[in-house]
């Protein structure tokens, strides 16, 4: 199958270890990620709040450059929009024609849309993933951490199920990792209230991280740029706004299955992390 | 007049009082959501993660809107708190999409000038809008100094910029990114959409 690659615009900021890692492992396992030529923002939550025309035509204008490929993303939030556009144009006549007047051109709502997960176990499938794994994260206990976006609602992504996803499980366990069965794998983490709000995400995700660490987890694994940042990035002011220190890394899958892989750890990105992981990573015999 | 009673006479006076409830019709005409099929078990509250913190829950929103409670629903602080997650969406057993909802309010309550004073969403979200429209895709460096000049929230995790930059999390210029003519013309197709001047 080929594909063409949708990063998004974390992928270029705040999540280019996430670019670097997802570009790594595809390499590895001779998966051609091209980008879309010229692709632009799919409008995020800014453009669902301000305008519902503008939400669709935003991604619908990438989606159409897309030559009829599979459009891969990476970031839950683009996925998300780039799949209610292709809900909403396929399923609603008056609604193509909206598009269509705001593009200048008609876009049918048909280019496949598929996240990076859903790519690595639907269609490289395990076995092959398994196969090319050289150091199995033996050990390693690992939260499975998917958020909002990927698995809701099911009637438009159509990810996995919605209450309790297991893709990302079944990466990391491929990886060789011990996926933990606990309960918030889809508890949202506040996303880009971080800059309006940041009280909400502060206590969203303090009780993500205290979730992961009574369920045993030795890390947290995430599959989109927003929920990274804000674990990650924001453990410091759950610590001094709470007193409590969870000192547990964040990472991308796409991370962790390039570690397990043999990958190089520059070459992941690793270094652009906040909380420290090479300690344990040294722990576990993993670099 | 007991308790019970009282609330049965209210709530007959506002069913029946069409001009407000125009405006549950108004968020479903807006929203495409099913307003009248919510049965108020609360299942979208119970899931809701920032109903604890909030003045307001989801379900409640329901009914103030059904009720025609235009101003309170529209001044909401609850409506610029909701995280857009999609948990009431999808366990709603009634299928009802709030989530929608509360993005069709969002809308109402910027066109009848009501959002409620402490939130600055819509500038965050007017900024960000602007900046797809004149490069594309976003881009944080520009975005956060935006916001911060017009929200006045200098400091604001100030501490946080020296370390994503070491960690090469910013990118310092913006990408450039092609065909600016027909962003352009796209944003004002939209615009003229909607009604508004291009």
């Amino acid at each position: 199958m080929s594909y063409v690659f949708f990063p998004g615009c974390s992928l270029e900021g705040t999540a280019r270890d996430f670019h670097q890692s997802t570009m790594a492992v595809a390499d590895a396992l001779g998966l051609a990620l091209p980008e879309i030529p010229d692709w632009i923002c799919c409008g995020s939550t800014a453009a669902h709040q301000s305008d519902p025309l503008l939400a669709l035509a935003l991604p619908a204008k990438s989606l159409a450059a897309a030559g009829g490929k599979t459009v891969v993303a990476c970031c839950a939030a683009c996925y998300s929009r780039l799949k209610t556009a292709n809900h909403e144009i396929s399923k609603n006549a008056a609604t193509r024609r909206k598009v269509a007047e705001a593009l200048g051109h008609d876009y049918d709502g048909k280019t496949p849309v598929a996240h990076l997960l859903e790519v690595l176990v639907r269609d490289v499938g395990l076995a092959a993933i398994a196969a090319r794994v050289k150091r199995p994260l033996e050990g390693l206990k690992v939260a499975c951490y998917y958020g909002c976006l990927l698995s809701r609602p099911p009637e438009v992504t159509n990810f996995d199920d919605p209450e309790n996803p297991m893709l990302m499980d079944a990466v990391c366990k491929a990886a060789g990792a011990t996926p933990l069965d606990w309960p918030h794998k889809t508890e949202c983490c506040g996303a880009s209230y971080s800059i309006t709000d940041p009280g909400i995400v502060l206590d969203l995700t303090r009780e993500i991280l205290a979730m992961a660490r009574i369920a045993g987890a030795d890390c947290i694994v995430t599959a989109c740029p927003l929920c990274q940042l804000n674990l990650d990035m924001r453990q410091k002011d759950i610590e001094a706004k709470f007193g409590e220190a969870y000192g547990l890394p964040i990472f991308y899958f796409t991370q962790l299955l390039g570690l397990a892989m043999g990958l190089a750890p520059k070459t992941l990105g690793l270094k652009s992390l906040v909380v420290d992981p090479m300690p344990l990573l040294a722990a576990n015999g993993v670099v | 007049m007991n308790q019970q009673s009282h609330l049965a006479a209210e709530f007959t006076r506002r069913v029946l009082d069409l001009r407000e409830a125009d405006f549950a019709a108004e968020v479903e005409r807006a929203s495409g959501a099913n307003l009248a099929a919510c049965l108020q078990c609360g299942k979208c509250s119970s899931g809701c993660p920032v109903s604890a913190r909030s003045s307001l829950r989801p379900h409640v929103l329901v009914r103030l809107v059904q009720l025609g409670q235009r101003d309170e629903v529209l001044a909401s602080r609850f409506i610029w708190e909701c995280t857009s997650c999609q948990t009431c969406t999808t366990r709603c057993p009634q299928k009802v999409d709030i989530a929608a909802m509360n993005d069709a309010l969002r809308r109402m309550s910027r066109e009848a000038a009501k959002v409620f004073g402490e939130t600055t969403v819509p500038v965050f979200n007017d900024i960000f809008l602007r900046t797809i429209r004149r490069l594309g895709r976003m881009y944080e460096m520009g975005l956060m100094t935006s916001y911060k000049l017009r929200t006045g929230r200098l400091m604001a995790d100030v501490d946080k910029f020296p370390m994503m930059l070491a960690k090469g999390k910013l990118a310092l210029l913006p990408k450039k990114v092609r065909g600016a003519a027909e962003r352009k013309k796209l944003f004002e197709n939209v615009r003229r959409a909607g009604g508004k001047k291009p």
